[in-house]
């Protein structure tokens, strides 16, 4: 019998709840406010200042090296700025969605400076999350910046951005048992079901099966981008592909799970497999470069422009470099490194070894397609 | 009765009642609010009562909605099968040792759940002598693997909630008392019997609060799929998480959420309707 009782007063508790949140919901509806939406009518231009207090930088892990005296130990010496470098951008997409609704109030999060990939830049910079920077703030950036890398396609004469390090989106292939892969079409050859992988990241493995399908990822259409999809979509179903990764497909190449994966050039340190090789595919790669920029809100900006101007000095960038193994966008650091790392070319690559490759770039209409691959990874 | 004592209730109920409020109410609130919202993340997102959120995101995902009930139902019971003869064994075989298993049950949550799933992952590597010794016993084909299929997923949520479904087995069984199996045996009925007529329905309550504790989290788990399982093992968690991460479709995510939120209270509503309320609050009267 309590029971019975108490079981009626909970249903008029709930109805209660239920009444009151419908009627908030009423109160908003009213209100009409927006959420998101971004704040791009308000670019501002970084204001610097001296380089002194204290800096917060998000960065990827592995990019830094390590010891008590390392690139950020050697700038804290130089200019006693206090450092908090954190390595808390794993994956763009996941760093964006933590830190979007605090860039919409326009804060950083205590952060001077992250950084992140080309597109994930732009897509910051056009919700005006970003603040925009005076070259004159920069004088060695812009000295000893690769001239590469001064006038790419997502930001023509690097407003918002400037290079952490450069990287390639191609094949790995575990020689021992693959030595024939040279094509991200042989990905899709049966004779590897099941013993190969894919990056989840739309724009580096759909523009790769696009270029070996000889179609040229920066004149793609949308249904370009569909049909690479679906054709994506169908070897997933079929067993084809093993997983859809982040970095982990490092993992699975040391644990000998795959014998191929796209995967990115720099990534050598990593993968403990004695036979997995970083291959240029024949049809080209994807290249992309990991930026450093300034967030709305960022406190000490006059620190940022000191670490930024500190990292393009080629002696600081040179050690760095060689832990790194990505291309670095220093002038001059090739000479610096030891000789083994400076004749290799995915850390030093020619015009020519990357001549086929393409920028790294998003679809002409994101939403459906990205709307589709994530039905294609969530399968 | 004095003012103060009639207030003594409402004072006792206060931090539990503001705790579901700030941490309940009030986010279930906003989740409500954002998924009737529309537009984009350029556009910025608008309350305009976008009922239609629901149905769009029930749409293209209900193979993984039924995979996430397969998944979750199928490690509960495993979770049931090998937790329930654990429980039992701790709690009356044991003698001395009670505690020292008691502590290998719990010890694993010392690490946390993702170095757990992680290690999984080196165990049944396709190379890894676990894995061989499948092929030879002919559990897996000869060119086989256990990573990256629903299986590994299966043995992963089996495995990392296991603890939650023999805790509550175990504080239900080492309560149980024994004089009733014992009489149940003097009026000549067998082991068999006694168990099936005495044990088990008086260790109902436990069972159903470690099913619950299984399913739930396991159901909207989304860390053993994306680890173990591979480009067909998807869960509903994984779903949600894309939508929110990386289609950034936020209505949708918030409206997947409440619709999943919504079954799983229609199931359990109607689970416990079926093992009777009674079993779920520990009154043995209505349970039996």
């Amino acid at each position: 019998m309590r029971g019975r009782a108490s079981s009626r007063d909970g249903v008029f508790a709930l109805a209660v709840v239920v009444a009151a949140i419908v009627a908030a919901l009423g109160l908003v509806a009213c209100g009409g406010d927006t959420v998101g939406g971004g704040n791009s009518d308000e670019v501002t231009t970084a204001e610097g200042g001296p380089v002194e207090g204290k800096l917060t930088i998000s960065n990827w892990p592995g990019y830094m090296d390590p010891g008590p005296d390392n690139t950020v130990a050697k700038f804290e010496d130089k200019t006693g700025v206090q450092v908090d470098y954190i390595e808390d951008v794993n994956e763009n997409e996941a760093f964006f969605g933590k830190l979007q609704p605090q860039l919409e109030q326009g804060e950083s999060g205590g952060r001077s400076i992250f950084v992140v990939t080309d597109w994930m830049a732009k897509q910051m910079y056009d919700l005006g999350y970003l603040q925009e920077i005076d070259h004159a703030d920069l004088p060695t950036v812009f000295a000893n910046m690769r001239p590469q890398l001064e006038d790419p396609a997502f930001d023509p004469g690097r407003k918002f951005s400037v290079p952490w390090v450069s990287g390639m989106g191609g094949l790995w292939v575990d020689t021992a048992k693959a030595p024939e892969i040279r094509s991200v079409n042989d990905l899709f050859d049966p004779k590897y079901k099941g013993k190969v992988t894919m990056l989840g990241e739309l724009r580096e493995t759909v523009p790769l099966v696009m270029l070996a399908e000889g179609i040229d990822p920066v004149e793609a259409t949308n249904e370009d981008w569909l049909n690479a999809v679906d054709r994506i979509g169908k070897a997933a179903e079929s067993g084809q592909i093993r997983r859809f990764t982040g970095n982990d497909y490092t993992e699975d190449l040391t644990a000998g799970n795959i014998v191929a994966a796209i995967g990115w050039s720099g990534d050598a340190s990593i993968v403990e497999n004695p036979n997995a090789e970083w291959r240029m595919p024949a049809e080209g790669c994807s290249l992309w470069s990991d930026n450093m920029v300034i967030p709305v809100g960022a406190p000490n900006v006059g620190a940022a422009f000191g670490w930024m101007d500190f990292i393009y000095e080629p002696q600081v960038n040179a050690p760095l470099a060689e832990y790194i193994t990505y291309i670095p966008p220093v002038e001059g650091v090739q000479d610096l490194v030891k000789p083994e790392l400076a004749k290799d070319p995915l850390v030093f690559p020619s015009p020519q070894f990357t001549a086929k490759c393409t920028d790294q770039d998003s679809p002409p209409d994101i939403e459906p397609v990205n709307e589709a691959w994530q039905e294609v990874i969530t399968g | 009765m004095s003012l103060r004592q009639r207030l003594v209730p409402y004072g006792l109920l206060g931090p539990g009642l503001l705790w579901l409020i700030v941490f309940f109410v009030v986010p279930m609130y906003f989740m409500g609010e954002l998924a009737l919202r529309s537009g984009s993340l350029t556009t910025g997102y608008t309350f305009d009562w976008a009922w239609s959120n629901f149905p769009d995101s029930l749409a293209g995902h209900t193979e993984q909605i039924g995979r996430s009930f397969f998944y979750a139902g199928t490690a509960t019971l495993l979770a049931l099968l090998i937790g329930y003869p654990l429980a039992y064994a701790i709690a009356f075989r044991a003698g001395r040792f009670k505690l020292l298993l008691l502590f290998a049950v719990i010890a694993p949550f010392f690490t946390t759940y993702l170095i757990r799933t992680i290690a999984w992952k080196t165990i049944l590597s396709d190379s890894s002598p676990i894995v061989s010794v499948l092929q030879t016993l002919a559990l897996v084909p000869p060119d086989g693997r256990v990573l990256a299929t629903s299986g590994a997923v299966i043995a992963g949520l089996t495995y990392n909630f296991l603890p939650f479904m023999i805790l509550p087995l175990y504080a239900n069984l080492e309560r149980l008392d024994l004089r009733l199996v014992e009489a149940a045996k003097d009026l000549y009925s067998s082991s068999r019997q006694a168990f099936l007529r005495v044990t088990l329905p008086l260790t109902m309550p436990g069972i159903v609060a470690g099913v619950l504790l299984t399913f739930i989290p396991a159901f909207g788990d989304y860390i053993n799929a994306q680890l173990l399982g591979g480009t067909q093992q998807s869960m509903v968690g994984n779903v949600i998480q894309s939508l929110y991460l990386n289609q950034r479709d936020y209505p949708e995510a918030a409206a997947l959420s409440f619709l999943m939120m919504a079954l799983i209270l229609a199931v359990v509503s109607v689970y416990i309707r079926f093992a009777g309320t009674g079993a779920f609050m520990g009154d043995e009267e209505e349970a039996t």
